[in-house]
């Protein structure tokens, strides 16, 4: 094994040095970094090229300046590694890819797990009960998706998300016109997703409706978008109908363990609500919030443990997702609550269009900067999650169902093995070998960042810089951003190898 | 499983139910709004734009309002003079009679009684750093180093080179006696004397950063500060006595004491305020103002600025606006800033000032919306099509980066001759500047613009420039001959072709042109657009665009070429190096005596009305040579939140926020 890791990191050097060498040729000769400078009437331009030319090395022939280039990237001579300046603003390249990490991380991650999860569970959804209405609902949501531009999926959101939304606020009642048309097409969503008669669609569409359209009401009357909260009622009714959902899903609701197990959780995590609130305060921290989760946790896994002496497995699994959601459900009250401040604070405009953060926010309240960063998120997360969710459905389906096909499948059935059993131990994780590869590059073009959703957005992440360093002919800031995206990918196919042979006993490396 | 899904749908309505009949009592409404937010087109890089490298727009911007001066552009690019800061008058100027070093005078007075934001007075000698960082001939001789040498000058400034430069000398600037005006001396007269004077600069503070300070210093000890400058100033360029003089050893130990200080003032002004994050443990020295405006917090998104309290004393002009604080709000894209983005963020009341190049989907966002107020401006960046003539001027004999260049130009506009005259006039007769003025600003605000967008007419004035009308009205023989419709151009392009090739006709290729622009797909097309009505008259117009266009504009092997100049400033002289024999932007060989004379008469003092009519004399020159087709002017737009008063778009930056002391609500 060390020997093949070894061998794959030569290798991986090699294709490091060629891949550099070729980019950095092609964009040193691909236009001039002078040009704009050039157009200029100023009388001094012909200073400012001799300045550029000295400072970037122009008059060094690409070939030869890439080693000079390497040289300093490496810190052969000075010991730390130097990705030189950026040239039109003069920062240091590394402080600009260091800055512009975590922003690309906090915009692709949560929408790639949200996709990954999402695109896999109603791809085995959709594999499952194939052919159903759920199946044709989903395979059209899918391909629409797929072929939407993120750009005008992002202006969209902008303007409905945003700019609507915001003037909403200012008012936020529902007239009668309004609550119709979204509850019947809230409604004709619901039922697409439900197979079985006529009656049984025509059931399921009428329930939908007026469920939606009696909580819409009951939202605009109460100005609850304005002025949300979940409360200690909310909070356990959300976390109750968790709990028999994942025993659903899990166990079955036959298993009154299960059931009692996340119960307990969402009991336990309803009798913490005021004290959590108490503690929280304005001028909590993270190590805090993590330490309370961390707790929370660890007492649903006990609670799990506890609750029965067999097959504790899925008990205290359905047990920690119940205590998760419910402590999801009040960390999220807990924002709802910051809601009014954090509204006065952004003057009435809660939702933004461009920016990572509100630059005009004055607080150190730890809830209000919590919301405004997750504001931010709102809408191009939802763009992200939206365009590559599509892609993980239509794989996790088509993976399925060639597994549901084999052998030892049928066998498992045969045998008298609860469908439940079937699905998520034999068929799923087989399913999961070929995505394996699909989610290690997504993963690890995590850092390459998304040029479009980052410019549309106006994030400064990986793609931004990638994107800057194209547009003006930054050859520090191109081969900066390159060499990171170009060794993750390396990084990612040894790792995709590798977890290969931990999902499936059959692939081993070869001497 | 019916009863399943009731019970499901049934159980999240009553959580959600439950949910929604929590709610709070509504707050206040906000205070007063006195903040305006103005988009930058790309991201700070420093607060001392005069330093190599970090003269950018946002830079220039963001400081502009933390400082006064002798004078500023208005939006109808008018240079006024701010006598809220003080005045200046020529003192001398007998280079007429006499061009003797001096000859032309200058002084510049400061309004007495003007303090920084700091409480220190304004004095003349805050206006002595200006030279410092704009004379070669000082940082020579004050052992600063050549800025024209590979090492440069301890001032890494962008200020040495140019007119100013070159007709100043290392004691051109002088103090009064009492302290509140300098006399700057010229070699001879200076046409744009009145763009290039010196500007204050806190050299208390700039003292203060030389000796490690890291806080405001009192007014007794900014006084010192301010002597010692003064005295290290003119002491580093003293010439010292004979080696055998009494004196020389006292005399050597004080210049290397001025020149010790002097250096290290110059090492912080070149370095201490490349900083791009402010906060409250930013070191005061560098936040010092005598603008209206104080810097009190920048980051990577943003710069905010608040009123500076002693504004009213330090030299701005009359505030009558209600602006408090001014939010610079830097693009997360760094320099490759999309303004269609904006056009949401003003309707989200996200931004309250945008100004910057035209888009059709930037327009068709604010145009029309009842809260937006938005206007369609120019920029100062035009489109010209450019005919070579003969070899590049000496001026720019070594920037040709391609060895393989033909030399010398041997092409079909070669030379003076009328038969090249002519050629190159139906060269430039099927340019079909309509139809690309049509598609480079009336389309870009209307895609089914059907109309005639307006070309410029002009060399020497952009349609931005008051004298506009009168110069093309001057010249206007020459410019009716190019507003024809285009089949009457072809024709008359077509009856100068046949002159010489008597078989001349659509597809006839008689003679063939290499055309050179670059890869942009604007200029591409602009190529094409050419391409198909040369054709028409027998002109085989090949194109090469070429990522490395700018550095071939020198190269015999293009006979034409198109692409766009830029400028930042309007002065009387700032056309001459594109067309004067040898002007440093003359790339394209062009040559003609009379021309260069009648350029000659923009460094003269000129009233308005003699500018007019030297401007249409020059230009009535330079079209009978037809060497260069003026294009378009690009299209800019302004818009802005309706409430915020007094936004007047200013094709020169600061753009928006030129006259910050009128914004307000």
């Amino acid at each position: 094994m060390l020997a093949f890791i070894g061998r794959r990191i030569s290798l991986a050097l090699l294709i490091l040095f060629g891949s550099t060498y070729l980019t950095y040729q092609l964009a040193a000769y691909s236009g001039d970094p002078l040009a704009g400078v050039r157009e200029s009437t100023d009388p001094n331009k012909e200073v400012i090229i001799r300045e550029l030319t000295r400072t970037l090395q122009l008059d060094v022939p690409p070939p030869a300046r890439y080693f000079l280039w390497l040289q300093k990237a490496l810190g052969l001579a000075t010991g730390t590694p130097d990705f030189g300046n950026t040239v039109l603003l003069r920062f240091p390249v590394i402080d600009q890819i260091s800055a512009a990490i975590p922003i690309t991380i906090r915009l692709l991650l949560i929408s790639t797990i949200l996709a990954i999860v999402l695109g896999i569970t109603f791809g085995v959804l959709s594999a499952i009960r194939q052919y159903s209405r759920l199946d044709y609902s989903l395979t059209f949501l899918s391909f629409l998706l797929f072929s939407l531009p993120i750009f005008w999926v992002a202006v969209l959101l902008k303007e409905f998300m945003a700019i609507q939304f915001n003037d909403f606020l200012a008012r936020p009642t529902i007239d009668l016109a309004s609550n119709l048309v979204i509850a019947t097409l809230l409604a004709v969503i619901i039922t697409g997703f439900v197979s079985g008669t006529r009656k049984r669609v025509l059931i399921t569409f009428g329930v939908s409706f007026s469920t939606v359209f009696l909580i819409f009401f009951a939202a605009g009357a109460t100005e609850w978008f304005r002025y949300p909260s979940l409360g200690i009622f909310g909070i356990t009714l959300l976390g109750a109908s968790c709990a028999v959902g994942f025993t659903h899903v899990f166990t079955g609701l036959a298993n009154k363990k299960a059931l009692g197990a996340g119960l307990t959780s969402v009991a336990l995590g309803a009798a913490v609500y005021y004290p959590f609130g108490a503690l929280a305060g304005p001028g909590t921290n993270y190590p805090l919030m993590l330490a309370m989760a961390i707790l929370m946790l660890s007492s649903s896994y006990f609670v799990g443990y506890f609750f029965t002496k067999i097959d504790k497995g899925p008990v205290i699994r359905v047990s920690m997702l119940s205590a998760f959601f419910v402590g999801l459900f009040t960390v999220l009250d807990k924002l709802m609550q910051t809601w009014d401040t954090y509204y006065e604070l952004s003057n009435g405009r809660p939702i933004e269009t461009m920016g990572s953060y509100n630059i005009t926010l004055q607080s150190n309240d730890f809830w209000v900067v919590n919301l405004d960063l997750l504001t931010h998120l709102i809408l191009p997360t939802t763009a992200l999650t939206l365009i590559s969710f599509a892609g993980y459905l239509r794989y996790s389906r088509a993976s399925v169902l060639e597994v549901l096909s084999m052998d030892y499948i049928r066998t498992a059935r045969a045998k008298g093995m609860p469908e439940r059993e079937v699905i998520l131990r034999h068929a799923l994780r087989n399913a999961m070998i070929p995505l394996t590869t699909l989610i290690a590059f997504d993963i690890a073009g995590l850092l390459g960042g998304a040029i479009i959703t980052e410019a549309v957005f106006g994030w400064r992440g990986m793609g931004s810089l990638a994107n800057e360093a194209i547009v003006t002919q930054d050859l520090n800031l191109l081969m900066g951003t390159f060499s990171i995206t170009a060794f993750l990918a390396v990084m990612a196919t040894l790792a995709a190898d590798l977890i290969y042979s931990t999902l499936d006993p059959r692939i081993r490396i070869r001497k | 499983m019916k009863k399943n899904l009731v019970k499901g749908v049934a159980l999240v309505a009553v959580s959600i139910l439950g949910v929604t009949g929590l709610s709070l009592s509504p707050a206040n409404a906000t205070a007063a709004n006195k903040t305006v937010i103005a988009q930058s087109g790309n991201t700070l890089s420093g607060l001392n734009s005069s330093v190599n490298g970090k003269n950018l727009v946002t830079n220039v911007e963001v400081t502009a309002p933390t400082g006064a001066g002798f004078t500023y552009y208005n939006n109808k690019t008018q240079l006024i003079r701010n006598t809220a800061f003080g005045t200046f008058k020529i003192t001398q100027n007998t280079c007429a009679t006499n061009l003797v070093f001096g000859c032309f005078k200058v002084t510049y007075t400061i309004k007495k009684g003007l303090k920084y934001s700091d409480g220190t007075l304004i004095t003349g000698q805050d206006l002595l750093l200006s030279h410092a960082v704009s004379n070669s001939d000082y940082s020579i001789k004050a052992g600063l180093g050549d800025p024209n040498s590979d090492a440069g000058s301890k001032f890494d400034s962008l200020g040495y080179g140019g007119a100013y430069d070159e007709n100043t000398r290392a004691t051109s600037m002088n103090l009064s006696d009492d302290n509140y005006s300098v006399t700057l001396s010229y070699a001879k007269f200076m046409p744009d004397w009145q763009i290039m004077g010196p500007g204050p600069g806190a050299v208390h503070a700039l003292v203060g950063l030389a000796k490690g300070k890291k806080s405001l210093q009192t007014a007794r000890t900014n006084a010192t500060y301010k002597a010692e400058f003064e005295n290290a100033y003119y002491t580093s360029i003293e010439a010292l006595p004979p080696t055998d003089d009494e004196d020389y050893e006292a005399a050597l130990e004080d210049r290397t004491a001025a020149r010790t200080l002097m250096s290290r003032m110059a090492q912080k002004w070149s370095t201490a305020w490349n900083i791009t994050t402010v906060t409250s443990s930013t070191n005061p020295l560098l936040l010092i103002s005598n603008g209206g405006f104080k810097i009190t917090s920048c980051g990577p998104s943003s710069c905010t600025l608040d009123r500076n309290p002693l504004a009213s004393v330090g030299g701005s002009p009359k505030k009558t606006g209600n602006m408090e604080r001014l939010i610079f709000k830097f693009p997360a894209t760094g320099t490759t800033f999309n303004p269609n983005l904006v056009g949401q963020a003003i309707k989200n009341g996200e931004v309250d000032l945008f100004s910057g190049e035209a888009t059709a989907a930037f327009w068709s966002t604010v145009n029309g919306d009842p809260d937006i107020t938005a206007s369609r401006t120019s920029v100062l960046l035009y489109e010209h099509f450019d005919i070579r003539t003969g070899d590049a001027s000496a001026a720019n004999s070594t920037v040709n980066s391609d060895g393989n260049c033909a030399a010398p130009y041997d092409g079909p506009f070669k030379g003076s001759t009328q038969r090249a005259k002519d050629l190159r006039k139906a060269m430039m007769l099927v340019v079909p500047r309509q139809t690309i003025a049509n598609t480079y600003i009336g389309k870009v605000f209307d895609p089914g613009f059907t109309g005639n967008s307006p070309m410029l007419n002009s060399s020497f004035s952009l349609t931005t420039e008051g004298d506009y009308s009168k110069v093309v009205a001057g010249s206007s023989s020459y410019v009716n001959d190019f507003t024809k419709d285009q089949a009457t151009r072809n024709a008359m392009a077509l009856a100068l072709m046949k002159k010489y090739y008597p078989n001349a006709g659509p597809g006839s290729d008689s003679i063939s042109v290499k055309m050179l622009t670059s890869t942009a797909a604007r200029r591409v097309d602009i190529a094409l657009q050419i391409q198909l009505q040369a054709d028409k008259v027998g002109i085989k117009l090949t194109n090469t665009a070429s990522t490395g266009w700018s550095g071939l504009l020198n190269c015999n092997n293009y006979d034409v070429s198109t692409f766009a100049w830029s400028k930042s400033a309007i002065s009387q002289t700032g056309t001459t190096p594109q067309y004067a024999s040898d002007g440093s932007n003359n790339r394209a060989g062009w040559s003609d005596p009379t021309l260069d004379t009648l350029l000659k008469k923009f460094e003269d003092t000129l009233s308005a009305t003699q500018l007019i009519s030297a401007k249409i004399a020059a230009e009535r020159q330079l079209w009978s040579n037809y060497w260069t087709l003026q294009q378009y002017q690009w299209p800019g737009v302004a818009a802005w939140n309706k409430d915020v008063k007094n936004v007047l778009p200013n094709p020169l930056n600061p753009n928006t926020t030129w006259n910050y002391w009128q914004l307000g609500y």
